[in-house]
């Protein structure tokens, strides 16, 4: 995040733009853009049925013999200091088996924070875990109970008599602000951005907006509480995890407790959920370490209430937009600045202005951001982290501009749409918006949509429709490695340390690998969650399946070659090269020429070999410095406002995505339609109440913090663009937080269109739906 | 462990809360959340286990409600239409699962303003009856409320069951709450109103509302510019200022003062309104 970072990339970019596009991966389109094989079908979830019979292992499943159980006591307080910490009553209690305190947790050092300037580290907290006596958040570990049940833990967990001497703590968003640091970059953009003086051109602009929007904290609610197994072996210690991060986990453990890396094994082959919360905090550390302080097995699952205390979340966020328009609604000025919080020891910036640098043509701009620093959990990624809420800001404010223009709110981002990246200049590698904009509007029927507020009634109920785009940032990492082991038998297995967190990784790489390697899906073998396995980067910023994806096609590249060494002058292939055949039919077929073609089982018997197998890592993601490549969608959506009470009812919503290739229409239609839900929470409901006083978070629980339920969420239609993207492997870019981006926006602006109530606060409460506020 | 108690009789009971710091549990519903830990704190007393105190009994002074009796085996059982706003309360608390477990006394000793049992038992002019070892008595709900989460429950008494006496049994009731969302929500403003009427005519009214002051209480003066109205012109002589007088609401994270005040005179209209309509031949 600093300066050198920032140029740094930039000098990359530059490099990137002047070498010839077909020496850079994407460069020459992915020959399996656009093949009808097993990507595109129905497949449903392989892991499905194991699922569904409860034989899928989770990592606080796992039975082990000598198996206990940890409890952890929280801290009560913000910032302070332990006075008085008595153990005795809970190490006196029964089956009782360890009390880990900082007096006696093994010194360890700090977790690197996960960054793009340290790919590898996967450290969401940069704070001491049980070092010293001293309290930086609430909720914060103060102790570990090890039991012989889960039951005596938890009583002997509350015996422990804690006195603490509370220092003044920093927990006001508002009173914070004047000591705001403004960061030299947000992830890989420098972040302070501006193209000509853009407060000026909205002062002289035809048409302007310009107002505040705030967004709360939200919190994590993945349906599998964090949990892990650990069990250490002399000094081989295997942790069963719930993972977004297998490789990534082992290497900093073996980092922090100063064992060889492979000497450590994360296992983690099904995650029930994750959306950027799975990731490495305190009760990893803790439960390794009690584990090697009893020299048993130890089990440690969080309750609810502590993801919320010891998980990070979504950050608060005030932000600014402001547009000036010219009289035909061409965008003149376009600012969007604000604040969120992000201490020093957390990892994620929260890049709400991201987005917007690249959705609309404008003449002039200012972006932002600025970080405020509070004594809190540190927040972390968050399904979208940054777009979703984002996306509320700029998008309600595009809504705005147009109902003062009396312009329809879809023709006015029609007539902004840019035809390269609006401040780079930079090629988009695909963006087809605009398409989604005019499927959508067809397919929701958005000509019966009034121009003015509160001209549609049914009885009290007021109707009213509106819109909202929504864009999330392709990202493919680099470094990730794939083994692809081919038998005789013309069965393949592929191995990657990948993360599966119910999304369909392993699903749609078996879809994948059957295309590129030329076999049936019956044939292939897709195995990840494992660290022994070759390392895979984490699961995060949507990038994980054109990660894998890469790793695939580079690793098959390397597979043929091999094989046509091992083929040798009595095949019909001799003399081929690797650029002269492709794999098909479960073989390798010179393209030219398709009568000399070889089986995989005939090469390999003929070279007297049971197997081969090659390791191949993708090749560095060049591409995102070459193309601007983002995924966009079109969000529409109807609502219901009572004008006697408020209540709001969403009734419809529509997601038109234009993400690249959909590799797998079933999963794809849930994985967005998950997003968009998640993005109806954020709309009504979802918000952390935050106790400013005692810097303690109020509602801890799934009781009064409300994600939506069956009753809440409307019917969902999702479709998509379906055009390839040409410069990504297999044309597609990652789907798993675009869904979410947009939808918030498109609630709050059919909200206007029901009431001519404009909120700019998130959660649309109905309080604030009748009365004077917000006429 | 030692500190869970589920005593058979009223006497064991009685005799083991007479020591002092005895918490008695029912549902747990709110009990257990209410702890913020793991485990309930102290000495806890069960009393799901005591005779009587589990389901409904009609005699001639009227109706019986044991404290136990969960909000399923209300919302099933066969009753009067006096008691249906008390049956629709049964099925909006919580989700299934609550009212499985849940139970109308243990809502009244938790004493909360957002109490959902409550609106309903005070449109019946319900008695709750309290054991204690110097004997049984009885109290008005109204009286029994005392605050926020305070009850005239005496620390070694137990609420053993609620009485409807005969006199409140007749006419029709109606429930409606109000909540930022459909479902599994915690009450902006709640109602329950209990119409008599003769000849088109309104000839007895309760209302009241929960959520909007320290407990929810009656409206004597709306009820009685109810009183003898016309049923079809019931609903608008139901005044926002009437309402707003017999008030206290709060400004909360859940609504602001003032609409919680115009929220629960327009469900009182809607309820009125609902109870009024002429019934299809």
């Amino acid at each position: 995040m600093s300066r050198v970072q920032n140029t740094l990339i930039e000098s990359v970019r530059k490099v990137v733009g002047w070498v010839p596009e077909r020496w850079l991966p994407g460069g020459t389109p992915d020959p399996l853009i656009g093949r009808h094989g097993a990507v595109g079908t129905q497949l449903a979830q392989l892991d499905g049925p194991q699922k569904v019979r409860g034989a899928a292992r989770f990592a606080a499943e796992v039975p082990l013999e000598g198996l206990c159980y940890a409890a952890l006591v929280n801290s009560p307080v913000t910032r302070g200091r332990i006075t008085r910490l008595d153990t005795a009553a809970a190490e006196a209690a029964p089956g009782v088996l360890l009390v880990l305190t900082y007096r006696n947790m093994p010194r360890l050092g700090l977790v690197p924070l996960m960054g793009v300037t340290n790919l590898g580290a996967v450290g969401n907290s940069a704070l001491p875990i049980l070092q010293d006596d001293q309290i930086r958040y609430n909720g914060q570990v103060m102790a570990l109970v090890l039991a012989e049940t889960q039951q005596q833990a938890d009583h002997a967990a509350r015996l422990i008599d804690l006195s603490v001497d509370t220092a003044p703590a920093l927990s006001d968003f508002q009173a914070a602000k004047p000591e705001a640091r403004t960061p030299a970059s947000i992830l890989v953009e420098r972040n302070e951005q501006s193209a000509g003086d853009a407060e000026a051109a909205l002062r002289q602009a035809a048409f302007s907006t310009d107002a505040t929007y705030t967004t709360p904290g939200h919190n994590h609610a993945a349906i599998e509480l964090h949990g892990v197994t650990a069990h250490w072996t002399g000094n081989r210690l295997v942790l069963h995890d719930a993972t977004q991060a297998v490789a990534p986990t082992a290497a900093a453990l073996a980092k922090l407790f100063g064992l060889r890396r492979e000497d450590v094994r994360v296992l983690s082959p099904f995650v029930g959920g994750g959306f950027g919360a799975k990731g490495f905090w305190d009760h990893q550390v803790l439960a390794v370490a009690a584990a090697r302080m009893v020299d048993r097995p130890v089990r440690l699952m969080l309750s609810r209430e502590a993801v919320f205390r010891m998980v990070g979340g979504r950050s608060p966020t005030e932000q600014r937009v402001a547009i000036g328009a010219d009289a035909e609604g061409r965008f003149t000025a376009l600012i969007h600045t604000g604040y969120s919080v992000m201490p020093p020891y957390s990892a994620s910036p929260e890049q709400y202005t991201l987005g917007t640098r690249s959705l609309y043509r404008a003449q002039s701009y200012r972006f932002g951001q600025k970080h405020l620093d509070l004594d809190i959990v540190p927040n972390t990624f968050m399904r979208a982290p940054g777009e979703s809420v984002g996306s509320f800001a700029v998008e309600s404010a595009v809504d705005e501009l147009a109902h003062a223009m009396d312009i329809d709110p879809v023709e006015l981002r029609l007539r902004n749409e840019p035809e390269t990246h609006p401040l780079t200049g930079t090629p988009f590698s695909q963006r087809a918006l605009a398409t989604a904009w005019r499927q959508g509007a067809d397919r929701f029927g958005w000509d019966a949509r009034s121009t003015m507020p509160r001209a549609r009634r049914d009885g009290e109920w007021l109707l009213g429709m509106g819109c909202a785009a929504g864009n999330f940032p392709y990202v493919r990492m680099p470094s990730g490695a794939l083994r692809i082991r081919l038998t005789r038998d013309g069965q393949a297995t592929l191995s990657t340390s990948a993360q599966d967190m119910g999304m369909g990784t392993a699903t749609v790489q078996t879809q994948h690998a059957a295309d590129r390697l030329g076999l049936p899906l019956d044939a292939i073998t897709f195995e990840m969650g494992d660290s022994d396995l070759p390392a895979a980067p984490v699961a995060g910023g949507s990038s994980q399946t054109v990660s894998i994806a890469a790793a695939i096609a580079a690793a098959a590249s390397k597979l043929t070659v091999e094989l046509l060494r091992l083929a040798g002058n009595a095949s019909p292939l001799a003399g081929l090269r690797a650029g002269e055949v492709r794999l098909a039919e479960g073989g390798l077929v010179c393209i030219e020429d398709p009568t000399r073609r070889e089986t995989y089982g005939d090469i390999l018997t003929r070279a007297g070999r049971d197997e081969i197998s090659v390791t191949e890592t993708g090749a560095p993601p060049l591409e995102i410095f070459k193309y601007a490549m983002l995924s966009h969608s079109a969000n529409f959506c109807e609502v219901r406002v009572s004008d006697v009470t408020g209540e709001l009812r969403v009734t419809r919503l529509l997601g038109v995505f234009d993400v690249g290739t959909i590799l797998n229409p079933r999963m794809a239609v849930s994985q967005l339609r998950g997003g968009m839900i998640m993005g109806l929470g954020m709309a009504l409901s979802e918000e952390v109440l935050f106790d400013e006083r005692s810097g303690r978070i109020m509602n801890p629980g799934l009781a009064d913090y409300h994600i939506p339920a069956h009753l809440d969420v409307p019917e969902i239609d999702v479709t998509w663009t379906g055009i390839p993207d040409p410069r990504s492997p297999l044309g597609a870019r990652g789907i798993g937080e675009i869904g979410i981006t947009g939808v918030a926006a498109a609630i709050a602006n059919a909200v206007f269109n029901a009431t001519g109530k404009r909120l700019r606060d998130l959660p649309l409460t109905l309080d604030r739906l009748i009365g004077a506020e917000g006429a | 462990m030692t500190d869970f108690l589920r005593p058979a009789t009223v006497e064991d009971a009685l005799a083991l809360m007479a020591a002092g710091g005895v918490v008695p549990l029912a549902g747990g519903t709110d009990l257990y959340p209410a702890t913020q830990r793991r485990a309930l704190p102290g000495l806890v007393l069960d009393v799901t286990g005591l005779p009587g105190l589990c389901g409904i009994t009609t005699g001639p002074a009227g109706l019986r409600i044991g404290a136990a009796t969960t909000w399923t085996a209300l919302a099933r059982a066969t009753l009067p239409p006096a008691l249906a706003a008390l049956q629709q309360a049964a099925v909006e608390v919580g989700g299934i699962q609550i009212q499985n477990a849940g139970t109308i006394g243990g809502n009244l000793c938790n004493a909360s303003p957002a109490a959902d049992g409550v609106p309903p038992l005070l449109v019946l002019d319900t008695e709750v009856e309290l054991v204690g070892h110097r004997g049984i008595r009885r109290l008005p709900l109204s009286q029994f409320l005392t605050g926020p989460r305070q009850t005239a429950r005496q620390a070694d008494e137990l609420l053993t069951a609620l009485h409807i006496p005969a006199s409140a049994l007749s006419g029709q009731s109606h429930f409606r709450k109000l909540g930022a969302r459909a479902y599994l929500v915690i009450s902006i403003a709640m109602v329950a109103v209990r119409l008599d009427l003769q000849a088109g005519r309104i000839s007895h009214a309760a209302l009241a509302v929960g959520a909007c002051s320290a407990t929810a209480c009656r409206l004597p003066q709306v009820e009685s510019a109810l009183t003898g109205a016309p049923a079809a012109e019931a609903p608008a002589l139901i005044r926002d200022a009437d309402v707003a007088a017999a008030l206290s609401p709060l400004d909360d994270l859940r609504a602001t003062a003032a609409y919680r005040s115009g929220a629960a005179a327009e469900l009182l209209r809607r309820s009125v309104a609902t109870l009024c309509q002429p019934v299809p031949a």
